[in-house]
């Protein structure tokens, strides 16, 4: 009788476990009457038509490890928010947005738990569209595009389930993409420094005779391509996947191959750091000791230099990104959206629209405490970041950086950390010598298409 | 001393009185009997202890979160493993054994399993033994032991993302340890540690060692301690040496010890994953050739673009079974070895 008992309780100790875990996994809401990716939504959340609805209610907003440095800038900008739509309260998350950000993002979504408002990068925004957990902007709100820079709103699209591009995102605040470089190393390997070379083989040649000149004392550049990949295929105009995204096609373009080749050659000759392969790319310590001649892309890099190596940062200069093919650079903004599962979805397109606006955006680049560009139109028009003072490299970079903005993309290509993962696998192996660069980029062609053949 | 309540007892705050000596008890208190700790009143107070439901109720809470986070999970992902199921939810379909028989045929499966088991059988020996002598070295009250006690074990307090950077340091091609190899003419160039596949690999195994020595000598101080002094002593004046001593009585004497570390470092090894990112890159070396198994499963299953979860899953009950069939293989050997 007693053991009958203890089996009946512990039977349903487990089914009651089971019954709980199975429902938090399974999500959905219980109100509405539409679907978002798995969760019961408001019909206006989704589908055609815009948006309406009065801007009131509760909304949280998740950004990424932004409170501990601009707490004082982001609870203005929600005070002010608030104070113009009464009635409105918006909670502040700030998540730390480490390795497992994606993962604890998709979480959520699963729980039908996303924030309202949330700062997502282009992989995780990339899966939220596609299972359809983000609203449709272009689609609630057809004026959405009206203050971005046009290119950069054209080319801010994510594919939904059916391959569509959709506007799910809002173009936030990027970083900008240029040449820094040692003048005295260049001038040594008898390189310019005053014309920057146009194409990415030009800069690869240049990398070259910096390789044989330094004969091993000091390098051009860092050897792990997994931050050139797709970035220098999208600057020569190689398509890296099929124009719906379900197929890589990088291995048609002859281009890649001699990407790959050129990359091996200089990693044969002593371009790049032997160790730096498949370990880390940052190329901050070896420029400030002057054992590199290339430093990061990104303007933040000069002002590190400016504050950590003043000997070197007086020798350093700034180029403009070689536009190869694309004519024009391609950046990798941060993105705004607004979660389709959302309970006050009108609050939270106007929060995020409210935060994304030209005077917000200004506001915030101009803080002393980041290097960032917005994409809104007039803000790239301020005098902040078209006033140059003398050969400052630090006023130039900005200079540079608003003036490619005006034409600049976003991603061209948006890849999975595993596709990314697999093709650079297979284009270290061609550096190494292991494989022939054209049999590098065939497996690695094939391996993205092997996993991007599994997300169906 | 169990003390008896003879008068009526009126709590502030509560209700009514506790009950008479004599008189029935109420549930409330009858209850309060069982469950709180502390001698019962009265010669049924034993009884009251046995209440048999009374186990269960304290074991609950551990019973649920092991429920919770393990049982679901593992039966949850023994089903995924059966469908084609994204990270991001959505329709999944049964698929029968297709993703077992697709691990088959995966030749980047069959390289995340060989670097799995070789980290074990390399890791788990020196686990077992290193740790062993470092206890037995730092063992004896010395005058300042407490300080290479202290020493041996600071590696184990540091987090891993810490410790990899550091090895990072340690061994780039101009970091300290090329760097005194050359200055001592031992090599001509950089041995490259960080970035040949199979370096890597040992590094990452290295790594692993260092930073588990203190965590298991503290384990091996305890089992040491249970060891019997005259057994040495007897041996010594039977003319046994240290190392004889060593292998005949100290090594018989933490035996279980071992078994318990070998277990441990076992099924950890199987799982290693921080070490791997942290010296080989988020590709897990050049061309991916030291992922084991957990970043495996990563790279296949939790990605939110092109995951998929029941692909990972698969896998994942792979390096289940893999880790179950060596630890029982193990305990089999060890069992064999006793009788």
């Amino acid at each position: 009788m007693r053991a009958g008992r203890l089996t009946a309780s512990v039977a349903g100790l487990i089914a009651l476990t089971l019954t709980a875990a199975g429902c938090g996994l399974s999500g959905g809401s219980d109100s509405g009457d539409a679907t978002a990716g798995g969760c019961k939504v408001d019909k206006g959340n989704v589908g055609s038509g815009k948006l309406t609805g009065d801007v009131k209610g509760d909304i949280t907003f998740q950004t990424t490890n932004l409170k501990k440095d601009f707490g004082d800038f982001f609870n203005g900008v929600i005070k002010a928010f608030e104070k113009a739509h009464a009635g409105t309260k918006v909670k502040w998350i700030d998540d730390p947005g480490d390795a497992t950000f994606g993962q604890r993002t998709v979480a959520d979504a699963q729980a039908c738990t996303l924030p309202d408002v949330l700062n997502v990068d282009s992989p995780t925004a990339t899966a939220l569209t596609k299972a359809g957990y983000l609203l449709d902007l272009g689609v609630k709100d057809p004026d959405a595009a009206k203050p971005f820079v046009p290119a950069f709103w054209k080319s801010s699209t994510m594919k939904d389930a059916s391959g569509t591009s959709v506007h799910t995102v809002l173009p936030w605040y990027t970083g900008g993409v240029l040449l820094t470089y040692n003048t005295d190393l260049l001038k040594k390997a008898g390189v310019d420094p005053a014309k920057p070379p146009t194409t990415m083989f030009g800069l690869f040649a240049d990398y070259e005779k910096i390789a044989k000149k330094a004969d091993g004392k000091y390098f051009a550049t860092m050897a792990n391509p997994v931050w050139r990949i797709p970035a220098d295929w999208d600057q020569m105009n190689i398509k890296t996947l099929s124009a719906d995204g379900r197929s890589a096609v990088f291995a048609d373009d002859p281009r890649t191959a001699q990407w790959v080749a050129w990359m091996a050659k200089l990693y044969k000759e002593g371009a790049m750091p032997k160790d730096s392969l498949s370990s880390n790319n940052d190329p901050s310590t070896l420029y400030s000791q002057g054992k590199v001649a290339y430093g990061s892309t990104n303007p933040s890099f000069v002002r590190f230099v400016k504050q950590n190596s003043p000997s070197i940062y007086a020798r350093t200069a700034v180029g403009q990104q070689p536009f190869d093919a694309l004519g024009h650079t391609t950046a990798a903004p941060q993105y705004i959206a607004a979660a389709a599962t959302s309970k006050n979805a009108p609050t939270a397109l106007a929060f995020a629209e409210f935060l994304t606006n030209a005077e917000n955006q200004t506001a915030w680049c101009k803080d002393p405490n980041v290097v960032i560009f917005p994409t809104t139109t007039t803000s790239l028009d301020d005098p902040f970041f078209q006033k140059t003072s003398g050969d400052d490299p630090f006023s130039q970079a900005r200079k540079l950086v608003a003036e490619q903005l005006k034409t600049a993309t976003a991603y061209q290509t948006n890849i999975s950390t595993a596709v990314l993962t697999a093709i650079v696998g297979q284009v270290q192996l061609a550096m190494q010598g292991k494989k022939s660069p054209e049999q590098a980029v065939k497996d690695a062609q094939e391996k993205a298409d092997e996993l991007l053949k599994q997300a169906g | 001393m169990a003390t008896q309540i003879t008068e009526p007892v009126s709590v502030p705050g509560v209700e009514g009185t506790a009950s008479v000596p004599g008189a029935a008890p109420s549930r409330a208190r009858r209850l309060a009997r069982a469950v709180l700790p502390g001698p019962a009143p009265g010669a049924n107070g034993a009884a009251m202890y046995r209440r048999w439901w009374l186990p269960w109720l304290w074991t609950a809470p551990a019973i649920g979160c092991a429920v919770v986070f393990g049982v679901f999970p593992f039966f949850n992902t023994l089903l995924l493993s059966f469908t084609d199921a994204k990270p991001l939810g959505g329709a999944a379909s049964f698929v029968g054994l297709s993703n077992y028989t697709r691990m088959l045929d995966d030749s980047d499966f069959w390289l995340a399993t060989r670097n799995s088991v070789l980290y074990a059988l390399i890791v788990v020996p020196l686990m077992v033994l290193l740790p062993l002598l470092l206890a037995v070295l730092v063992e004896k009250n010395l005058p300042g032991i407490g300080f290479f006690r202290s020493a041996f074990y600071t590696p184990v307090l540091a987090s891993s993302v810490v410790v990899g950077l550091s090895w990072q340091w340690l061994l780039a091609d101009d970091g300290l340890v090329n760097t005194w190899l050359e200055k001592a003419h031992l090599i001509r160039s950089a041995i490259p540690f960080l970035s040949d596949s199979w370096l890597i690999l040992l590094s990452a195994m290295g790594l692993t060692l260092w930073k588990g020595l203190g965590w298991y000598m503290v384990f091996y101080l305890a089992a040491l301690g249970n060891v019997p002094k005259e057994l040495h002593e007897a041996a010594s004046m039977d003319g046994a040496g240290a190392a004889r001593r060593f292998w005949h009585i100290t090594v018989p004497g933490v035996r279980q010890a071992m078994m318990l570390v070998g277990t441990l470092t076992g099924i950890g090894s199987l799982r290693v994953f921080t070490e791997i990112y942290m010296l080989g890159s988020s590709t897990g070396g050049p061309g991916g050739a030291d992922r084991t198994l957990p970043f495996y499963i990563r790279d296949v299953g939790l990605d939110p673009i092109t995951g998929n979860a029941g692909y990972g899953s698969a896998v994942s009950v792979a390096l289940f079974a893999l880790t179950l069939g060596l630890t029982l293989l193990a305990q089999r050997l060890t069992k064999e070895d006793e009788s």
